[in-house]
């Protein structure tokens, strides 16, 4: 095969490779008792509202926690996404009131069940996105050009330790480790 | 003119049954004493969540918008959606302040799906951290 040959082969592997890919996208599982990976279309509503009528505009914009509303009234509370310690409100806002494809893992704890959501897509056929927005959005806002270790940069987390100490009690320090 | 009162009356009965039913979904106000928690690490039991341990990684976790509940000393666990009035719900400043606190509040219920969800109207008492959890288990994670 000549050599221009080749790379238009490599190039439409790549690009069937990345479609397949795209298509195949799924969740993984994190090992957690009761969890179930899923893939389904549910609203974006705002749960608050959903629950006791109070319901600003827009699902209260960022300021409101979100839940999957599916077919069949199942309402899911999101409350993780694929960031390290970081909730969905960032990633589901931008659907609010629409109905969107998330993929995830719903967790069937007898105390609380809950949705973590690791993809999302416009319903039926929008683009897939990872569900990551919150460090997305956290890097945008600081200048920073990774929002992995945000945790360690954020300045509302510095005030809060600084106040009350890494333990939450004024004066008391953390054993050795 | 007996039948017609007797089928009125059991229209009536039937009305009220059916109130009866949609009041199932209004709220019941309660009364809970418990820590406020991490929701996602506290549920999944990834790591150790409660008290000082986990201290640390509550803030990390409230400030980055996962819903804060309250485990309760009667067992259960509340979602807690709207505080005195405020109903920023996610990273709000006021209950990032009481991570890991145990207080006692007064609120709405609202059950749905298995969750317990909690529109607390008053907070009774903050005693602040008192369940110091980190010299068993160090801190978390």
């Amino acid at each position: 095969m000549s050599r221009p040959l080749k790379l238009i082969a490599m190039v439409a592997a790549m690009a069937v490779l990345s479609v397949f890919s795209s298509f195949a996208q799924a969740a993984d599982g994190w090992g957690i008792e009761g969890e179930k990976v899923v893939r389904y279309d549910a609203k974006v509503v705002d749960i608050l509202c959903e629950l006791s009528g109070d319901c600003p505009a827009n699902c209260g914009s960022g300021k409101r926690q979100l839940g999957l509303l599916k077919d069949d009234g199942t309402l899911w509370p999101v409350v993780k996404n694929n960031d390290p310690f970081a909730g969905a409100v960032d990633d589901l806002i931008e659907y609010c009131g629409k109905k969107i494809t998330a993929d995830g893992l719903e967790i069937h704890n007898a105390k609380m069940k809950i949705f973590q959501l690791q993809f999302k897509r416009l319903a039926p056929d929008g683009k897939w996105s990872r569900a990551n927005w919150f460090t997305r959005n956290w890097s945008k806002r600081n200048g920073a050009e990774d929002g992995g270790g945000w945790i360690w940069e954020d300045k509302t987390v510095e005030a809060l330790i600084a106040k009350d100490g890494v333990l939450g009690v004024p004066g008391m320090k953390p054993p050795k480790e | 003119m007996r039948g017609f009162w007797g089928t009125a009356v059991g229209a009536l009965a039937v009305v009220m049954l059916l109130i009866g039913s949609a009041d199932a979904a209004a709220p019941k106000r309660i009364k809970v004493t418990g820590e406020i928690i991490d929701t996602w690490c506290y549920i999944t039991e990834i790591m150790y969540a409660q008290g000082s341990a986990h201290h640390r990684c509550a803030i990390w976790c409230a400030v980055g918008g996962i819903p804060v509940s309250i485990a309760g000393k009667d067992g259960n666990t509340y979602m807690v959606l709207k505080v005195e009035g405020d109903s920023q719900n996610v990273a709000n400043p006021s209950v990032l302040k009481i991570q890991s606190h145990e207080v006692s509040v007064e609120g709405d219920l609202y059950e749905r799906d298995g969750v317990k969800y909690l529109i607390v109207t008053q907070v009774h008492d903050d005693k602040g951290v008192i369940n110091l959890t980190h010299k068993e288990h160090g801190v978390q994670p």
